[in-house]
């Protein structure tokens, strides 16, 4: 066992702490939020230039071969900064998709992932689902000449307005639910988009008698919900990760503000309550990089084991989020509920990564049923 | 970063767990595994201890020079899960993991000689004498004074809170040998012969119906000066010591996780509305968390231990352990209590002569229960108070 970081680690860090310190500033990123697409195609070159985009692609795809502690440790700096780019839905999600339903399209599109032209949004989650992976869909495919027809809606589908590419999933007759490439100008394909609390972006997606070639299908029945769950499970993994760097950043910015503001004639630090609260923060927040520790620990082995860890970590750092951002607002007074203070984005921030991927209601009765299995 | 168990480390476990079986008497393992109180039975420590130590592994922590096994930092810690998991009593605390550590290091070689060999075999028992009336979290306010008179000191004052203090052979006391400095200074470590004239122990009525906590009173009490550990009036180094050199003992991971194990045997056992408890939403769901508690509570233990050097202040990791391991102690058997509804509500006093539960309707699980969690609201007093630890926390880490 061994908790310490690799050269290559380190080097990941150090320049992800860097980059993330000069874009991280809330008034750049309050500027840059308003970008229709929410992406800043600098930065995203950038992202791709210091190589995080490759970092968990395979070598011979064009990626780094990383692995998945080296992923959530750029994660968590993400999460400091207050990163809104797609990297979870596309370098993380979906490119494990890619990668292992392989197929025509799995050269081309994960090195595109990894050079930062291609970002693929998993278009999965449907009206009425509560973070349903195996529940049949309602969208359909069906056999259309060489290829296939969809048609149906997907709901609330992160990062859609900035996606070149989509993976839709639809029920496609006798093979159950299918994963499906779909280029994102596609004729019979409607966005409607918005931007969400945290200030990145998603969309309502609509197929009305959308046609994709054959090689468009990746997987089809327990192969792609076995993917999805896969898949799901790392970006669960990455969003623990960069809720950890959000919540760590709280502390920073709660435990500077407590020694500047002053009140009664001293600094707030000085009253005991207040202690109190932000160290309930930190314990939260150690607590949450533990069992960070602990899914990344899990992830290679035996099934229940591993979605034992991983839902452990997202309850543990799904409660974790909701204490550290709501105590962080109230140390703030006032200034917590404004925009013009960092505490306030991460407020946003912690609440999407909660809700992202299995909220807290959602993996305590995986984590339950695991029991049961 | 790589967060696996090696090889090496699973056959170690392996190795342990038979061995473990191997010497493991019955009775004694019945015993712990039934048990009604917190501590284990003083009688089965001292026999499991001497057969832990014919095979060398009573001592875990010790360095090799004083008997210890020379294992790794995850050695010991796969070492006590089995211990747990064998339903082994625990290790006698005071004398294996406070002052053992304080005489090896603090000790002169003829204290070394006459106390650790013992503490060891399990054959002298300890009790701890630092909270006085008057001094709980504010501890360096003791009174307790130690007065040198030729080759020996006269001993006055009270000890409150000395756990096993009626049953223990020795007790390591902080006491005052020098009234003209400040607090902290002025403080002595007093290794006193439980049975010197002079002593009196009140046990003290708890509200779990056990009576482990104790006052002593002491009263012109003659200790020999060689019983001094350290430097005379530099006893507060050796409390510091023993309070910190064990960094993740606090965490009792292995007792929660025992605790917890415990849990979901009773929800699995428990049939209501045609099945078990642990399959009913309100239930699962309070069990799943405190697994994911659990788990969290486990890794940061494991960070401890591995020693993370990256941004890793192990003060502030083995107080945030102190903390919910605390906290942990408490959730894992409350709900316990909850599982049992009314049945939770029998008084069954603790100890060795408990009736026996008649099944079906009283199942050998019932006793102790709800017992231990009434004491255990005793986990965020000693060893400091929660609040104690949050304010040194809040200095610790943030300066404030």
């Amino acid at each position: 066992m061994n908790f310490d970081y690799s050269e290559m680690q380190q080097m990941l860090l150090d320049s992800a702490e860097r980059l993330m310190k000069e874009r991280g500033q809330v008034e750049k990123w309050r500027e840059r939020r308003h970008i229709e697409s929410g992406l800043d195609a600098d930065g995203w070159a950038q992202f791709a230039e210091l190589g995080w985009l490759m970092l968990p692609i395979p070598e011979d795809a064009g990626g780094l071969d990383g692995t998945m502690e080296d992923v959530a440790l750029l994660n968590i700096a993400l999460g400091k900064g207050l990163a809104t780019e797609p990297y979870i839905n596309s370098v993380v999600l979906s490119a494990y998709i890619l990668d292992q339903a392989g197929g025509a399209h799995r050269e081309a599109l994960l090195g595109g992932i990894a050079s930062g032209e291609a970002r693929v949004a998993l278009a999965h989650a449907e009206i009425g689902d509560r973070y349903d992976i195996d529940t049949p869909r309602a969208t359909t495919a069906v056999h259309d000449g060489n290829g296939y027809k969809i048609d149906g809606a997907k709901s609330v589908i992160f990062d859609a307005p900035s996606a070149t590419h989509f993976i839709v999933s639809a029920d496609l007759a006798d093979a159950g639910t299918s994963l499906f490439v779909v280029e994102a100008g596609a004729a019979g394909l409607a966005l409607e988009s918005y931007p969400l609390v945290d200030g990145t972006r998603a969309a309502d997606l609509r197929f009305g008698g959308l046609v994709v070639d054959a090689d468009a299908l990746l997987a089809s029945g327990a192969q792609a919900t076995d993917l999805l769950f896969a898949a799901t499970d790392r970006a669960a993994i990455a969003a623990v990760a960069q809720g950890v760097g959000s919540m760590e950043a709280c502390l920073d910015l709660c435990s500077a503000y407590m020694k500047e503001r002053k009140q009664f004639g001293q600094p707030i630090g000085n009253f005991q309550s207040l202690q109190h609260m932000i160290v309930d923060m930190l314990v939260a927040t150690h607590q949450s990089r533990s069992a960070l520790y602990g899914a990344l620990a899990a992830l290679d082995g035996e099934a229940q084991a591993r979605i034992r860890a991983i839902s452990a970590a997202k309850v543990v750092m799904g409660e974790a989020s909701q204490l550290v951002m709501r105590h962080g607002v109230q140390i703030h007074g006032g200034y917590g509920v404004t925009d013009e203070y960092a505490i306030s984005h991460h407020y946003r921030r912690l609440l999407s990564l909660e809700k992202a991927y299995g909220d807290i209601e959602y993996h305590v009765a995986r984590l339950a049923a695991a029991h049961i299995a | 970063m790589d967060f696996r168990y090696t090889p090496e480390d699973e056959a170690f476990r392996q190795e342990v767990r038979a061995g473990l079986r191997a010497i493991l008497p019955d009775d004694i393992r019945e015993r712990q595994r039934l048990t009604t109180t917190m501590n284990s039975d003083t009688h089965d420590q001292r026999v499991w201890f001497s057969l832990l130590d014919d095979k060398g592994w009573s001592v875990p922590a010790w360095p090799t020079e004083y008997g210890g096994p020379g294992w790794s930092a995850i050695q010991k810690y796969i070492f006590e899960d089995e211990m747990y998991l064998a339903s082994a009593p625990e290790f006698q605390w005071t004398g294996t993991h406070m002052v053992g550590p304080v005489i090896y290091h603090f000790g002169d070689d003829a204290q070394k000689e006459r106390f650790l060999p013992a503490i060891r075999r399990g054959d002298h028992i300890w009790c701890q004498g630092f909270s006085e009336p008057g001094s709980g979290s504010d501890l360096a306010s003791l009174r307790t004074h130690a007065k040198l008179e030729g080759n020996k000191y006269v001993v006055n004052g009270q000890k409150i809170w000395t756990s096993t203090a009626y049953e223990a052979d020795w007790g390591f006391f902080l006491v005052k040998t020098d009234l003209t400095v400040k607090p902290q200074a002025g403080i002595s470590f007093l290794l006193i012969d439980m049975k010197s004239p002079g002593i009196t122990v009140r046990r003290i009525p708890q509200i779990n119906d056990e009576e482990h906590l104790c006052e002593v009173f002491l009263d012109n009490v003659e200790v020999p000066a060689e019983n001094l550990v350290g430097t005379p009036g530099k006893g507060w180094t050796s409390a510091k010591f023993l309070l910190e050199h064990e960094r993740t003992s606090s965490a009792f991971i292995f007792w929660n996780k025992r605790e917890l194990r415990r849990a979901r045997m009773i929800a699995d056992d428990i049939v209501h509305d045609g099945r078990p408890l642990s399959q009913s939403p309100a239930f699962a769901g309070r069990l799943a968390r405190l697994e994911a508690d659990l788990a969290a509570l486990e890794w940061s233990v494991l960070r401890v231990l591995a020693n993370e050097s990256h941004g890793f202040d192990a003060s502030v990791a083995s107080s945030i352990l102190k903390l919910r391991g605390s906290e942990m102690q408490q959730a894992t058997t409350e709900i316990q209590v909850d599982l049992l509804a009314t049945r939770g509500l029998r008084a069954y006093v603790p100890g060795r002569d408990q009736p026996a539960p008649s099944l079906p309707d009283w199942p050998e699980y019932v006793p102790g229960r709800t017992a231990i969690a009434t004491i255990m609201r005793a986990a965020t007093l000693y060893g400091g108070t929660k609040q104690v630890q949050k304010n040194i926390l809040a200095k610790l880490a943030f300066g404030l």
